[in-house]
């Protein structure tokens, strides 16, 4: 099956988000599409899928025009897309997520479950892989969740599969089974459209590479007649920022101090985890996201009870001490959810900004709030992050995403505390942006302070960390000092050497 | 009092009346529940209800009708709700608050404008449904009385109940309701559009909380009174919440209140202010949100 | 400029009309003359002989104004607190017991009388607080539940222990004479609407220029953020729900020794005070000065709708229905507000 996207452009109010691409997807071919978070990418698979309907331009599958109404018509002609945030339901079963909008019904619209498991077998036989069809989404690991997508698009007889980077959630090893998955299907004549800002991953697997910035195709080429520093290149419309420089520096004393801690996780305790973060250095964690990072976070920020064990800050103990009380005493956090726990977005950006500091001298006149303290403090912080925005009155939720992770880290940095905590500081925003908030990170390092990295990127974790812990099932699988941290090996601790998933 | 109370035929026969419209509207709620429509408008569509239901029955001259103008007025309710909520984007709550206080306005304009009266409107020529009679149940000890000689609805309501589990587990709408409910990202991604099962939701549910309104005023009585509800729609919005929608718990809990109910009617018969029995289903639905509330929040704290 | 036609007026245009477009057919089922009706109606809602039925619309205004002020406090704070109605009754019940029973000089009795009202609706209010951060009962619904046994309790203590048998009633006594709000002069508006104005300037300055009403406001509009940036949570719900209920506690009071001067069964009930002091804070979307204006709107709906029952004999619950009916059509546009604690995804990525 061939399949044309021709001069597709796609608008969003007045922002153009797609400007006149074209892509094609050939038989037995694997044709990567790389750029940036927010080059456009996604909405144009969306637009190839009928999520999204272009302004302008067409789709032809082998040269007849096609017209999507929604998703449902472009499944029927032969797509199937895995999304980059999986769309299952996690309390339902393997089975009923796999026919969940293609079920095979009888007359009273009962679904006929024996018929889709019979189905679901012959194909987990076709391609040699296969997960428990009774067991539910909520007990699966992050690489079955994933298996369980494609067999979603397989049960549905797709010629062309189209993949939002698959490999975010994956160690090295488990993206590696997935490509072995991949070449399967590309040996058997299906079309694949990988989507992916990896460039390790775009050499190593595909057969063609299509590069987009700012919503344009800027080059579409076979893999044999392009390099890595040319599509990185064309990527960023420019040189890559110039990687990061860490001095060796000695650390200090300790600052936080985790002696056997646990905390309730989802269905079991996360921990004991026992480890200390000193002055001075940026103690990373690694390990696929769902393994705990997030309970002990919130329990050393205060935001969920500890069931066991102790942490100390500076030599106090946090046991007691809500978040408010323990920020006070040297913390400041940086949250992965920027949109719900970083800011308000409703709120203006000075509100955000001032947030925790409202009772100190600065910002409160007895009972009254000064909000010209809290506008020029805002503008200061707009100032010395580089974020771009209207203005400290202007609505948070205006910004990009970069901006507001701007804003999030200069609050919390400024601070100044002792401690810093940052949990997926860079998640889903811009290669400048993402370069700042690590420059700013390894200076708060430089200047002394103690930095609690987590995050489910091993690349993030490896270029900033002096010490990185791999948790895996909410335990601490390992610890790597930087200089003989390797990332297979790490990727080894972090894999979940699962029973259920077998992969021919 | 004690246990002779509790098994004297007169009460026995009352608890199925009082747990019936809890039942049905509590079966319509979780259906929305499910689907992750927070539909707590249930008071409202059960007053519509009751009052369309007797509109049928007057004005067609059969029960049945009632009961089919009876849902259809529920379903109305649901498609309202659906219209300013899924379709104009309305906030779920404002929008229940609103239709709770458009139902309680618009069923006395009506009954003042078709009937002419205020307060109630009562009726020889408003049929209601009576009990039917089925012999082999009619002769079981305690069970009989309970359940023997009930209004239809009541048989349908537990009927409904036990087809909506199969219903959530293994039927294609009931799979894609639980599924609007969870991710509805999973259903737009799979060509089905979310809004359009909840629609779905909400005219089951308008059906359902229709046949409890029709049970207050045309099975249990044969009239209506303004703000017949007086309340019930709020306990099966607890029921819902506490059940998170799961029928078979929401036919025990409808059953539980439902004795409560009947208990407090009974005792008005002890010489207690009337005051004291009105408030015990409350405080009996307050309690038990406090009591399990409290046991959920020590599981998961 | 096309853009904004398109994309502004024209759907308000549409609103008007079906809303226009319900009224009529409201009038149409009740058989009324339209040129009647809203002579009726606005004569009910602003006219009168001496403007009296001006002065009844500002009455029910003072009530529901108050309602809405009280509601607002805790939906700013992102707290469902639906329970106005009990707060109302209980505070009007403290209210009319001291009033009957206190001795003492009657600016003394009114006083206290306030102040127990104020109080005791706070606390009603702080119970459904506490029911939600100690047991995890959502407030929306422990709110609500708390209702009907302040309904039963004030029914019983009127009906039983503290009636006045003679009236044949289920009320209480009369407060004495000297206890009462003075009218202002020459007219039968007591001075409760004072009180009202003073809360109105009161809650907006709380809500923009406090420390307490920012953080309020940010709990609000993040819950998440609010608890992740350190902000004292249960502080702020439980102090929001004080208030909340003292204000409409303080409504009670003023119903009790301006409106009534006594606590009869049902009088705070019936009328809706505590609903339609919600939809007035909805209408408006929170904003704190628009709060009185949206409350006065509502307040003439009423009186304009009993106007247009005793002209036109259109029954006054078209009121209600059209109440009803404009929050409806402004749900999907009330905005600034994490109601349920939804907040918007629109994360453009870049």
């Amino acid at each position: 099956m061939q399949v044309d996207l021709s001069g597709v452009t796609v608008r969003f109010g007045t922002l153009t988000a797609v400007d006149n691409v074209s892509l094609h997807f050939s038989p037995g071919e694997i044709h990567a599409v790389v750029g940036e978070n927010g080059a456009g990418k996604s909405t144009v698979m969306n637009v190839l899928f009928g999520l999204i309907k272009p302004a302008v331009g067409t789709i032809a599958i082998d040269g007849a025009e096609m017209q999507w109404r929604n998703p449902q018509d472009a499944i029927a002609r032969g797509l199937g897309m895995v999304h980059q945030h999986f769309m299952l339901q996690d309390s339902m079963s393997v089975l009923e997520n796999i026919v969940l909008c293609s079920e095979p019904v009888s007359n009273l619209g009962f679904v006929k479950f024996n018929t889709a498991r019979a189905r679901l077998r012959e194909i987990a036989e076709t391609y040699g892989i296969g997960v428990n069809p009774e067991k539910r989404i909520a007990d699966l690991s992050v690489t079955e969740r994933q298996i369980v997508e494609i067999l979603k698009v397989l049960y549905r007889d797709a010629a062309l599969l189209i993949l939002d980077e698959p490999t975010a959630v994956l160690t090295p090893q488990e993206a590696a089974s997935l490509f072995q998955i991949l070449r399967n299907f590309r040996a058997s004549g299906k079309s694949i459209a990988l989507i992916t800002h990896k460039l390790d991953e775009v050499m190593e697997i595909a057969d063609r590479v299509s590069v987009m910035r700012a919503g344009k195709l800027i080059s579409t080429k076979p893999i044999g007649e392009t390099s890595k520093a040319e599509i990185a290149r064309g990527i960023i419309g420019g040189e890559l920022p110039a990687s990061l420089t860490r001095a060796t520096q000695a650390v200090g004393e300790v600052v936080l101090a985790v002696d056997g801690l646990q905390a309730r996780g989802v269905g079991k305790t996360v921990g004991p985890v026992s480890f200390d973060v000193r002055r001075g250095e940026i103690v990373g964690i690694a390990g696929i996201s769902g393994n705990g990072q997030t309970q002990i976070i919130e329990a050393l920020v205060g935001l969920r009870a500890t069931t066991g064990g102790q942490a100390s800050l500076l030599g106090h103990t946090l046991r007691g001490l809500d978040v408010g009380a323990r920020r006070a005493l040297g913390m400041s956090y940086i949250p992965a959810d920027r949109q719900r726990v970083g800011l308000a977005l409703e709120a203006k950006v000075s509100e955000n900004a001032a947030i925790g500091r409202e009772g100190t001298k600065a910002f409160r006149n007895w009972l009254f709030i000064k909000r010209a303290a809290m506008t020029s403090f805002a503008r200061e912080l707009i100032e010395s992050y580089h974020i771009k925005v209207a203005g400290p009155n202007a609505r948070t939720s205006s910004m990009s995403g970069g901006n507001k992770q701007k804003l999030i880290v200069g609050r919390e940095l400024s601070r100044g505390t002792p401690l810093i905590i940052a949990e997926n500081p860079t998640w889903g925003v811009d290669i400048g942006a993402i370069d700042f908030i690590h420059r700013e990170l390894i200076r708060m390092r430089d200047a002394g302070h103690a930095i609690l990295l987590v995050s489910t990127e091993l690349d993030e974790v490896l270029a900033l960390s002096d010490r990185i812990l791999v948790l895996y099932e909410n335990q601490i699988a390992g610890e790597f000092a930087a200089a003989d941290a390797d990332r297979l090996a790490i990727g080894e601790l972090m894999t979940s050497r699962s029973k259920v998933v077998q992969v021919a | 009092m004690g246990i002779d109370l509790v098994l004297d035929p007169a009460f026995l026969q009352s608890v199925p009346r009082f747990l019936t419209p809890i039942l049905l509207a509590a079966l319509g709620g979780a259906i929305c529940e499910r689907a992750g429509v927070f539909n707590i408008a249930l008071e409202g569509f059960i007053l519509v209800g009751a009052f369309c239901a007797v509109l049928g029955s007057y004005f067609m001259g059969s029960e049945w009708w009632g009961a089919v103008a009876a849902m259809a007025g529920g379903v109305g309710m649901g498609l309202l709700f659906a219209e300013f909520s899924l379709r104009r984007k309305g906030d779920a709550i404002v929008v229940s608050i609103a239709l709770n206080l458009f139902a309680a306005g618009l069923t006395v304009y009506l009954l003042r404008t078709i009937f002419g009266v205020s307060g109630a409107f009562r009726d020889s020529g408003i049929k209601g449904f009576s009990g039917i009679d089925i012999p082999l149940l009619r002769d079981i000890p305690v069970l009989g009385p309970l359940l023997n000689g009930q209004s239809i609805l009541f048989y349908f309501a537990v009927f409904a109940a036990l087809a909506l589990q199969l219903f959530f587990a293994r039927h294609r709408l009931g799979l894609r309701l639980r599924a609007a409910g969870e991710n509805p990202a999973g259903l737009s991604a799979g060509g089905v559009d979310p809004q359009r099962v909840q629609l779905w939701a909400l005219v089951l549910c308008g059906a359902l909380c229709g046949l409890a309104g029709a049970q207050l005023s045309i099975a249990n009585v044969n009239l209506f009174v303004e703000n017949m509800s007086a309340g019930r729609g709020w306990i099966a919005v607890v029921a819902v919440l506490l059940t998170r929608g799961r029928p078979l718990y929401v036919l025990f809990i409808a059953v539980l209140f439902g004795f409560v109910d009947s208990l407090s009617f009974r005792i008005q018969g002890f010489g207690l202010p009337q005051q004291f029995t009105d408030v015990m289903p409350y405080l009996a639905t307050l309690i038990a949100l406090i009591v399990l509330s409290a046991w959920h929040k020590s599981k998961t704290a | 400029m096309d853009i904004d036609f398109r994309n502004q007026l024209l759907p308000c245009v549409s609103v008007f009309a079906w809303i226009f477009g319900i009224l009529l057919v409201l009038m149409f089922v009740a058989n009324a003359h339209f040129g009647e009706a809203i002579s009726g109606f606005l004569n009910g809602a602003f006219g009168g002989r001496n403007l009296a039925y001006l002065l009844t619309t500002l009455s029910r205004a003072t009530l529901i104004v108050g309602m809405a002020l009280a509601v607002m406090i805790s939906f700013r704070a992102g707290l469902f607190n639906i329970g106005g109605e009990g707060q109302l009754v209980i505070g009007g019940l403290a209210a009319a017991l001291v009033g009957v029973y206190m001795p003492g000089p009657g600016w003394l009795v009114m006083a206290t009388g306030i102040v127990a009202a104020m109080a005791a609706g706070g606390l009603w209010a702080v119970l459904a607080g506490v029911m939600q951060l100690y047991v995890g009962v959502p407030l929306l619904i422990g709110s609500l539940l708390l209702n009907y046994p302040a309904r039963y309790l004030g029914s019983y203590l009127v009906g039983h222990p503290f009636r006045d048998v003679a009236s044949g009633l289920p009320q209480t006594h009369l407060v004495p004479n000297e206890a009462w709000l003075p009218l202002f002069s020459g007219t039968r508006l007591d001075m409760g609407i004072l009180f009202i104005a003073l809360m109105s300037v009161l809650a907006v300055i709380y809500c923009n220029s406090t420390v307490p009403g920012y953080r309020a406001r940010m709990n609000g509009l993040a819950p998440e953020f609010a608890r992740a940036s350190g902000l004292p949570v249960k502080r702020i719900v439980l102090q929001s729900l004080l208030m909340s209920g003292a204000i409409a506690g303080l409504v009670g009071a003023l119903a009790v020794f301006g409106l009534h001067h006594r606590f009869t069964d049902g009088m705070l009930v019936q009328p809706l005070y505590a609903w339609t002091g919600i939809i007035a804070v909805l209408l408006v979307g929170m904003v704190p000065w628009a709060v009185p204006i949206s409350g006065f709107f509502f307040a003439a709906i009423q009186t304009g709708a009993a106007g247009m029952e005793r002209t036109a004999d259109v029954p006054k619950e078209i009121g209600l229905i059209m109440q009803a009916v404009i929050i409806l059509f402004v749900a999907g546009r009330i905005s600034g507000v994490s109601l349920a604690g939804k907040s918007g995804e629109n994360d453009n990525g870049h």
